[in-house]
C-alpha cells in the first residue's frame, strides 16, 4: 500500500473534510475520493496502517508476559472500558485512554472509544444485518420519537452497493424482518448448532436459527484474503479478511490520490459562516503539540462516532447556533439509544461427546426477531423486539475449575475438550426518549482543556419488559430443544454495553424536531453531513454498522450531486 | 465488538480478569524448601512452598507434564506481582496464611508439609465448600458472581497458567495457529486432545 499523505494544508480549501476514520468515516473518505473530491480526513488518534501496525496479530498466549492479563497501570488507563470485559494485553493498544478522555456518568453509561485511524472498525463484532421496513416504520407506527424521513427502499440499493465491496458472508432466508444481503457463502454451523436449529425450528414455527451474517470474507475479494479462522480479529487481521477502514475503505480512498489523512487532529468545532449560511471548515487541536489550526472545505462529513460527533456539534457555538451547531430544534444531544445486552440463557448439550470442530470461527448463530412483526406476533407487554446471538462450543477450563476433582485423572481430562455448551443472548431495541441525552460538561475538561460529555441515559419500562421476555423465551427455547441445566441470566447492564450507541442528532422530516434531513444534511447548514450513529432516528434490534455504511455511501453520492449542481 | 474473541478468552482468562483482585499429585518430593531454581518476586518462602505444592497436587506429572514442569507456580508469582493491585496482594497473603493455619489446625502442619493423604483431604474440604464460578458469556460471568475464595481462585489460575504455557499449548494440546478453514463437525477421534488456542 502506498504511504498515506498526512500533509494537510491550512491555506487550501479542500473539497471535503471527513471527521473521523472509523466505519462510517472510512466509507465517506472512499466515496468522496473516488468521486474526485480532494478529501481531508481528520483523525484524533495515531495512524494505524493495515498489517504494519498490528503488533499482536500473530501472538500466542505465552508470548505475553502475563498471558493477556492487564497491569494495574493498564487497568487504570482503561478504567471505564475494562467494564466491557473485552480488553486484554493483545488489544489494549486499540482502546482509548479513559484518563485523558474522561466523561461523566450522570446515570451509569459505558462509552467505549477507540482513538486511532480505523477507530472501532478494528474492534467491532462484524455482525452485519440490514434493517427492515418494520424498523424504519416503527416510530411512525407507535409514536415514539419522530418518523424516519427514509424507508427501506431508499437504502436498499446502497445496502447492496456497500455489501458488494465490504464482503458479507451469510445465508439468504427471505424474511421480511431481516432482509437478505448480497452474500458471500455462509460460515458453517457446528454439529450442536445444527441440532439445536432443527429442534428449535420444529418446536417454534416462525423462529429461525441461522449462522451469523458477518463482514468476514469466506472467499477472496478485491485482493483481500479469506478468513483463516484464527479468531484474532480484534488485533487486526493480516489477511484483511474482515471489514475495517484500515484494510478496505481507506486504502481505496488512498489509491485515488485524493486522500489526505491527518492524524492527531482533534476537531474542536465546526466553523459557521453567517454570510454564506453554511460551514466553511473546522477548528482542530493538534493532540501532540496542542497547536490550534483551522482547515477549510466545501463540505464536511461528521463521522467521529455517535457521541463524539454530537460533542463537536454541541461545542460549535456561534451567534446563529448558540446551543450547538444545527440545533434549532433543541434535539441535539437527545434521544440517545443503545441495545440492551447480556440477557439470555445457557446450558449443556449431551449426545455429541464424540464430535468436535476444526478452526476458530469468528462468528456465531443468530435468531432473528419474531415478536411484533405481524398481527399474530404482536405482544401486549412491549413495543418493538429483539434478536439473539449465541453459539455452541466445547467448554474449557472454567468448567474444570468447578469440578470437585484434582490430580492425575483430572489433568488428563483437562486436556480433552469439555462438555458442549450452548447459549443465546438477546439484543433488544431501545425506544428514543428525549430525556436520554448528552450535554457539554464545561467543568470537567479533557487533557486538551476541552469540555467533556455528561451522559444521562437509562433503559426504561419498555426495555425492561423486552429483557424479561428475552430471558423467558431463551430459557423456554433451550429447555424445549433439549439443552440441559438451563440457566437464564440478566446482567442488568446499563446502556453503552451494547456498544451500539445511536441518536443525539437524528434525521427527520421536520426541522423543528430533528437535526438532519433525509440526506443526512444538517437542516440549517446543508453542506454538513452526519452519517455516523448520531443520525439514527430509532435503533432497531439489529447491529447498526451496515446501515451506517449504506447511509454514508448514499449521503456521499448526494453530496457530490449537490456540489455539482452548486446547491451547496 | 470483539464479542467473538472473548469466547475463547472466557475459560482461560477467567483467573486473570475475575479472580485477581481477591486471590492459587501426588507429591513427587517433599516441598521442604522453595524450588532451587526460583527466586519469587512476591511470595515469601512459606507462600511459595504452599503454591508449589498446591499446583503440584492439582496437576501432577504423569505421562504428560505437570504444573511444576511448566513453572505454573513461578508464573503465578509473576502475575500476582505484576498485575495485582497492592490491596489484592495483601488480601492474597492473608488468604494463604488462613489456608495454612487451617491445615495446621486440622492436620498438624502447613499444606506443603502434609502427607499426600492429608493434602487430598484438605483440598476435598475446599472443593465441597468453595463457591463455584458462574457460567460466562463472551468473557464475562452471567449473573452475580460471588467470590469463590482462595482455593478455587488458585485452582482456576493454575489451570490458566498450565494451559497457556508454551509447552502444553504447543506440544500437548492441539496447536493450530492458522486453521485456514472451519469444519463444524469432525469426529473427536481425528483430533484427540482439545485445541490449544
Amino acid at each position: 500500500m502506498a504511504n498515506f499523505n498526512i500533509d494537510a494544508q491550512k491555506q487550501v480549501t479542500y473539497d471535503a473534510i471527513v471527521i473521523g476514520s472509523g466505519i462510517s468515516g472510512g466509507w465517506a473518505a472512499k466515496e468522496l475520493c473516488e468521486k474526485g473530491l480532494k478529501t481531508l480526513v481528520l483523525e484524533r488518534g495515531r495512524l494505524v496502517e493495515h498489517v504494519k501496525d498490528y503488533p499482536t496479530m500473530n501472538d500466542d498466549p505465552w508470548d505475553y508476559e502475563y498471558r493477556g492479563a492487564l497491569t494495574p497501570e493498564q487497568r487504570e488507563k482503561h478504567y471505564k472500558s475494562i467494564r466491557s470485559g473485552f480488553i486484554g494485553q493483545d488489544t489494549e493498544h486499540f482502546y482509548a485512554n479513559d484518563q485523558e478522555n474522561p466523561y461523566t456518568e450522570i446515570k451509569p453509561f459505558l462509552w467505549i472509544r477507540a482513538h486511532q485511524m480505523g477507530g472501532r472498525s478494528l474492534l467491532w463484532g462484524k455482525q452485519t444485518y440490514r434493517w427492515s421496513e418494520i424498523d424504519f416504520e416503527a416510530n411512525a407506527k407507535d409514536g415514539y420519537g419522530v418518523d424516519w424521513p427514509i424507508r427501506y427502499k431508499d437504502l436498499e440499493p446502497w445496502y447492496t452497493y456497500v455489501e458488494k465491496y465490504a464482503g458479507i458472508s451469510g445465508e439468504p432466508l427471505g424474511l421480511p424482518q431481516l432482509p437478505d444481503s448480497h452474500f458471500l457463502p455462509p460460515m458453517e454451523l457446528n454439529c450442536v448448532e445444527k441440532h439445536v436449529k432443527s429442534r428449535l425450528e420444529k418446536e417454534f414455527p416462525g423462529r429461525h436459527l441461522i449462522i451469523g451474517r458477518a463482514a468476514h470474507l469466506t472467499e477472496p475479494l478485491n485482493g483481500r484474503g479469506k478468513c483463516q479462522y484464527r479468531n484474532r480479529c480484534s488485533r487486526g487481521c493480516p489477511y484483511g479478511a474482515y471489514f475495517s477502514s484500515n484494510a478496505v475503505t481507506l486504502p481505496a480512498a488512498n489509491a485515488t490520490g485524493n486522500l489526505i489523512i491527518r492524524p492527531f487532529s482533534i476537531v474542536q468545532s465546526i466553523i459557521y459562516d453567517d454570510q454564506k449560511g453554511k460551514a466553511t471548515g473546522v477548528r482542530v487541536i493538534d493532540a501532540e503539540t496542542n497547536e490550534a489550526i483551522e482547515y477549510k472545505a466545501r463540505i464536511i462529513f461528521c463521522n467521529a462516532s455517535t457521541l463524539s460527533t454530537t460533542q463537536i456539534l454541541l461545542n460549535s457555538k456561534s451567534d446563529r447556533f448558540p446551543n450547538g451547531f444545527g440545533n434549532d430544534s433543541g434535539e441535539l444531544g437527545h434521544n440517545l439509544m443503545d441495545h440492551t445486552y447480556r440477557i439470555g440463557a445457557l446450558g449443556q448439550v449431551d449426545g455429541f461427546e464424540d464430535k468436535y470442530y476444526k478452526g476458530r470461527r469468528p462468528n456465531g448463530i443468530y435468531i432473528p426477531r419474531y415478536w411484533n412483526i405481524s398481527e399474530e406476533t404482536k405482544s401486549d407487554k412491549f413495543l418493538r423486539g429483539f434478536g439473539y446471538q449465541g453459539g455452541g462450543f466445547r467448554a474449557g477450563s472454567r468448567v474444570a475449575a468447578n469440578k470437585p476433582e484434582f490430580g492425575p485423572d483430572f489433568k488428563d481430562n483437562l486436556l480433552k475438550p469439555g462438555p458442549w455448551e450452548f447459549f443465546i443472548t438477546g439484543f433488544a431495541e431501545c425506544l428514543p426518549y428525549h430525556e436520554n441525552k448528552v450535554s457539554l460538561d464545561t467543568e470537567n475538561l479533557d487533557k486538551w482543556g476541552q469540555p467533556t460529555l455528561a451522559i444521562d441515559c437509562e433503559f426504561k419500562e419498555n426495555e425492561k419488559a423486552l429483557n424479561k421476555q428475552i430471558e423467558e423465551d431463551a430459557v423456554e427455547m433451550l429447555e424445549k430443544v433439549g439443552v440441559k441445566n438451563v440457566v437464564g441470566f440478566n446482567n442488568h447492564h446499563e446502556p453503552g454495553y451494547g456498544i451500539h450507541e445511536m441518536g443525539t442528532a437524528r434525521m427527520g422530516k421536520d426541522p423543528k424536531t430533528s437535526i438532519l434531513n433525509a440526506w443526512n444534511q444538517v437542516h440549517a447548514a446543508q453542506n454538513v453531513f452526519i452519517t455516523d450513529g448520531a443520525c439514527m432516528t430509532s435503533n432497531s434490534c439489529v447491529n447498526p454498522s451496515l446501515t451506517y455504511m449504506a447511509i454514508t455511501a448514499r449521503a456521499a453520492n448526494h453530496a457530490v450531486e449537490e456540489l455539482n449542481k452548486l446547491n451547496i | 465488538m470483539k464479542r467473538r474473541d472473548a469466547i475463547k478468552r472466557t475459560g482461560l482468562f477467567m483467573g486473570a480478569v475475575v479472580i485477581l483482585p481477591s486471590f492459587g499429585s501426588i507429591l513427587q518430593s517433599c516441598q521442604s524448601e522453595v524450588r532451587a531454581d526460583w527466586q519469587p518476586l512476591f511470595f515469601r518462602d512459606e507462600e511459595a512452598r504452599l503454591i508449589s505444592s498446591l499446583v503440584d497436587t492439582l496437576l501432577p506429572r504423569t505421562d504428560t507434564p505437570g504444573a511444576l514442569d511448566v513453572n505454573a507456580d513461578i508464573f503465578i508469582d509473576k502475575v500476582v506481582y505484576g498485575t495485582n493491585t497492592e490491596e489484592g496482594q495483601q488480601a492474597l497473603r492473608a488468604e494463604m496464611a488462613t489456608f495454612n493455619q487451617e491445615c495446621v489446625r486440622n492436620y498438624g502442619a502447613v499444606f506443603a508439609d502434609l502427607s499426600n493423604g492429608d493434602k487430598v483431604q484438605a483440598m476435598m474440604r475446599e472443593e465441597t465448600k468453595a463457591p463455584k464460578f458462574n457460567s460466562a458469556v463472551w468473557g464475562t460471568a452471567v449473573g452475580k458472581q460471588e467470590p469463590v475464595g482462595f482455593y478455587r481462585s488458585m485452582k482456576s489460575i493454575t489451570l490458566w497458567a498450565y494451559l497457556t504455557s508454551e509447552k502444553i499449548g504447543k506440544e500437548v494440546l492441539n496447536y493450530d495457529p492458522i486453521p485456514g478453514e472451519y469444519v463444524g463437525c469432525v469426529p473427536l477421534s481425528e483430533v484427540g486432545n482439545a485445541w490449544s488456542l
